[in-house]
């Protein structure tokens, strides 16, 4: 009786450790071979991006973009070009075909997830790298296709990179260091690096995106002091090194100037709508959009609730009302003030 | 948006060879900024230019004046809130006041009368007992209950909601209100759904339609049942006068127990912010949140076309799904008191089964299993808890026989009945939280199924209030024994 028990358990040990596909080891050596192919694609991923960029990479600027230790990088490389997905034959590290194919494909679902959780989820901001890190390689390229055609093939992703098309090129980062733009001179944020995380947590947290138009007020070595979309925001100089901008000559630092938001209006008073912030997406900006708060809408403020959030505008012919951080969203050009 | 000349020659034109994908991706890439952000503003222009030329309106300067006028007292800091409590104060007594007679006519006409006239009708056809019982006693007598106390109060309080939405208030209250749920994660709308709630719990998840954004809407359908319904007001009253009321003198018995019903109502208020607050900021943190709340211009309310949609859309329906359920459920009570396995009850034996549990949570098993056959409708509890307790405690003399629920005319027959069957103030305490903290109602929960389509939403709206429900009378019951 007692063998037999013996036995039962022992039989049923070996079937939950060694069960084809469902036993412990089947599910541990998929997990190592996922772990492993998440690697190559990682890598794969940071030689495109230097490719686009233009600067080369090398054993030691992989490893240190995925944190391994130089012969780890130097075995992962090994293994890369063991499988035809890099060589080193024009004497320098370059991508096969089959490994940038493998690499757009990465990019791509990365920036269309972001994109995703971005426009249709209410997941926080300082997520979404993360989440896209983890889902860029669960993604098959017939996924990332049907994400992109539900999301209505987006051209760029919440930071300001571009999407590239399957099978496309990746374009070059845009823009100009914001440290490079010259004081006084109108730019347009047009992309925010999103490593490493605690940095981009201060940019999220200072308020700054993609799209925000604003010009350098003034400099030192210890700080940058911007105005951007009707407010001052000081920030040090690495960590304006993670913002790229581009230079805008149609605009003039008194429009900017002139430049607030339907929550600086006070009851009674009147602006005209020049747009809504890139602060505000998804599905926030197609209601207010909705609502009729586009360029060229004139908004008065007429009423705040008796606990004094929201406040009630008229847009349009219509009463609606906005909480305080969605007015703050919405950009206008004060107009001739109505007594209140 | 047409392709103009101007554009073509601006270099629209592809090169030979140039695929039209290729072409498109081209032009797109050339759009600054948003492609459906222009479609947007180019619609609103041209909207604007067609109005600005065709849509002329008189009398629109003395309209604005009378509007901006009721807003800023609607509104005002200092009027604001009084007109809100005052008007809804008024909602509730005319519902409560106005719907006892007709109630009482109901019950005297379908369980009264009717109740008799079926069973001697079904003697003379000569149906055998067991069918009689199942049939009249448990289906007909639930299904008559749920209509004769549910049906007055809902046709009074929903026209007269649908009154106020109609002219346009009840979207001031939002506003009013806004700041609060705000704090909370939640909607300003949902002070509309949760007031609807406190008619009905299945009106109100209905009523969450018009909360626009999804994760709010979540909130407000899984907190809805802390809106103490019309169903359970009556078990509350009913419940604080026998047991709250005799702690103290005579002459404050009534004020007293007034207060510990409005007191639970508040606590389920408290627990819809909670709960909401928790929500939003666990398992609801990923949905897509939007707010906007159009304030619409104040308008004559259609009377006899809210009086219409309100009975059909709200009254009847809601009663339609509760006859669905109550039907079924009533022959379950009765067949719970008849069935019989080893000399018992099929019934008696559950209660000894869910007593220990039902008396460390300073209830008893009666109570327990009677929110459990009487999920249909929260009206036939007492009725349910009174016939169980007669069955359990092998009373005689009492009701109309085991399965047959009933209700007695005073608050001192029931109170002895129930002391029979062994209850304490502990016991009159945390039924009324109990009341207040369990699952909805079988209609409410399937409404819930029917808004969220899903069955996950439904059970997690049936299991946390009932989890919330558990903890709190546990609690309560510990510290009571604790301290007497």
């Amino acid at each position: 009786m007692k063998l037999f028990a013996l036995l039962a358990g022992a039989g049923a040990a070996t079937a939950l450790l060694g069960w084809p596909r469902h036993g412990i080891l089947a599910r541990w050596r998929e997990a190592r071979s996922a772990a492993a192919r998440i690697r190559r694609e990682d890598a794969l991923k940071h030689l495109l991006k230097c490719e686009a960029n233009g600067s080369p990479a090398t054993s030691l600027s992989l490893g240190g973009a995925l944190g391994l230790r130089e012969g780890e990088a130097a075995a992962l490389l090994r293994d890369l070009e063991a499988r035809g997905l890099v060589s080193f034959a024009g004497g320098a590290l370059a991508l096969q075909p089959d490994g940038r194919e493998i690499a757009l494909h990465v990019v791509r679902a990365h920036r269309l997830w972001e994109r995703h959780l971005a426009e249709e989820t209410g997941v926080a901001e300082a997520r979404w790298h993360r989440l896209a890190e983890r889902q860029e390689h669960r993604l098959t390229p017939a996924e990332a296709d049907a994400l992109a055609a539900r999301l209505g093939h987006p051209l760029s992703d919440p930071h300001g990179d571009a999407i590239p098309a399957p099978g496309g090129e990746l374009s070059a980062d845009d823009g100009q260091p914001l440290n490079a733009i010259a004081t006084g001179q109108p730019f347009m944020l047009v992309h925010i690096e999103d490593e490493p995380e605690d940095v981009y947590a201060a940019i999220l947290r200072l308020g700054l995106r993609p799209g925000m138009r604003g010009y350098v007020m003034g400099r030192s070595t210890a700080a940058l002091r911007l105005w951007i979309e009707g407010r001052e925001v000081e920030l040090r100089p690495s960590t304006a090194q993670q913002l790229s901008a581009r230079e805008l000559h149609a605009v003039s630092r008194a429009d900017l100037r002139g430049e607030r938001t339907l929550a600086d209006l006070p009851p009674g008073a009147r602006g005209g709508v020049i747009g809504l912030s890139a602060s505000c997406r998804g599905a926030e900006r197609r209601r207010l959009l909705d609502l009729g708060f586009v360029p060229g809408s004139v908004v008065e403020a007429r009423f705040a609730s008796p606990a004094g959030d929201p406040t009630a505008y008229e847009v349009r012919g219509a009463l609606v009302a906005l909480r305080r951080d969605q007015a703050c969203h919405v950009r206008i050009a004060a107009e001739g003030e109505v007594a209140a | 948006m047409s392709a103009s000349p101007e554009s073509n020659a601006a270099g629209v034109t592809g090169g030979a060879g140039e695929d039209i994908f290729q072409l498109s991706r081209r032009l797109r890439a050339g759009i600054e900024g948003d492609l459906h952000e222009h479609l947007v503003e180019a619609l609103y222009a041209d909207a604007g230019r067609i109005a600005s030329r065709a849509v002329s309106r008189p009398g629109r300067e003395r309209r604005a004046t009378f509007d901006a006028t009721l807003d800023r007292i609607v509104t005002s800091r200092v009027w604001g809130f009084p007109v809100m409590l005052g008007l809804f104060a008024l909602i509730f007594w005319l519902t409560i006041s106005g719907a006892n007679v007709p109630s009482a006519l109901l019950a005297d006409l379908l369980v009264g009368r009717g109740y008799p006239w079926l069973q001697e009708l079904a003697v003379a056809a000569g149906l055998p007992a067991w069918l009689r019982g199942l049939t009249i006693d448990g289906m007909y007598l639930a299904t008559a209950w749920v209509v004769s106390v549910m049906l007055p109060p809902m046709a009074i309080f929903f026209p007269l909601f649908t009154l106020l939405e109609d002219f346009g208030y009840l979207p001031r209250v939002a506003f009013n209100l806004d700041r609060l749920f705000q704090r909370a994660g939640a909607h300003g709308r949902q002070a509309m759904s949760t007031m609807m709630g406190f008619g009905c719990n299945a009106a109100g998840v209905v009523a969450t339609r018009i909360i626009d954004s999804p994760r709010e809407r979540l909130i407000a359908i899984l907190t809805n049942n802390f809106a103490l319904c019309n169903g359970r007001w009556p078990t509350q009253i009913l419940i604080a006068t026998i047991f709250i009321g005799g702690l103290v003198p005579a002459h404050f018995a009534g004020l007293f127990s007034a207060a510990a019903v409005t007191g639970v109502a508040l606590l389920g208020v408290g627990f819809t912010f909670a709960t909401a607050w928790l929500l939003s900021r666990t398992i609801l943190k990923g949905q897509v949140s939007t707010f906007s709340l159009e304030l619409p211009p104040y308008r004559p309310p259609r009377f006899w076309r809210t009086l219409y949609t309100s009975l059909i859309d709200r009254t009847l329906f809601v009663l339609w799904r509760a006859v669905v359920f109550a039907l079924p459920s009533g022959a379950l009570i009765w067949a719970s008191a008849n069935l019989e396995v080893g000399g018992r009850s099929v019934a008696e034996h559950a209660i000894t089964g869910l007593d220990p549990l039902g008396l460390a949570l300073g209830l008893n098993g009666v109570i327990l299993l009677a929110y459990v056959i009487a999920i249909p409708a929260n009206e036939i509890v007492i009725p349910t808890v009174l016939m169980l307790t007669v069955l359990s405690a092998k009373m005689t003399g009492v009701g109309g026989g085991a399965g047959v629920i009933f209700e007695l005319d005073s608050p001192e027959e029931i109170k002895r009945v129930l002391t029979a069957g062994g209850w304490t103030v502990l016991t009159g305490v945390n039924l009324m939280l109990f009341s207040l903290l369990h699952n909805p109602c079988s209609t409410t929960i399937y409404t819930i199924y029917k808004e969220t389509r899903s069955a996950r939403w439904a059970a997690l709206a049936a299991l946390l209030p009932l989890a919330i429900g558990f903890a709190v009378t546990a609690l309560v019951a510990l510290v009571w024994r604790a301290l007497s």
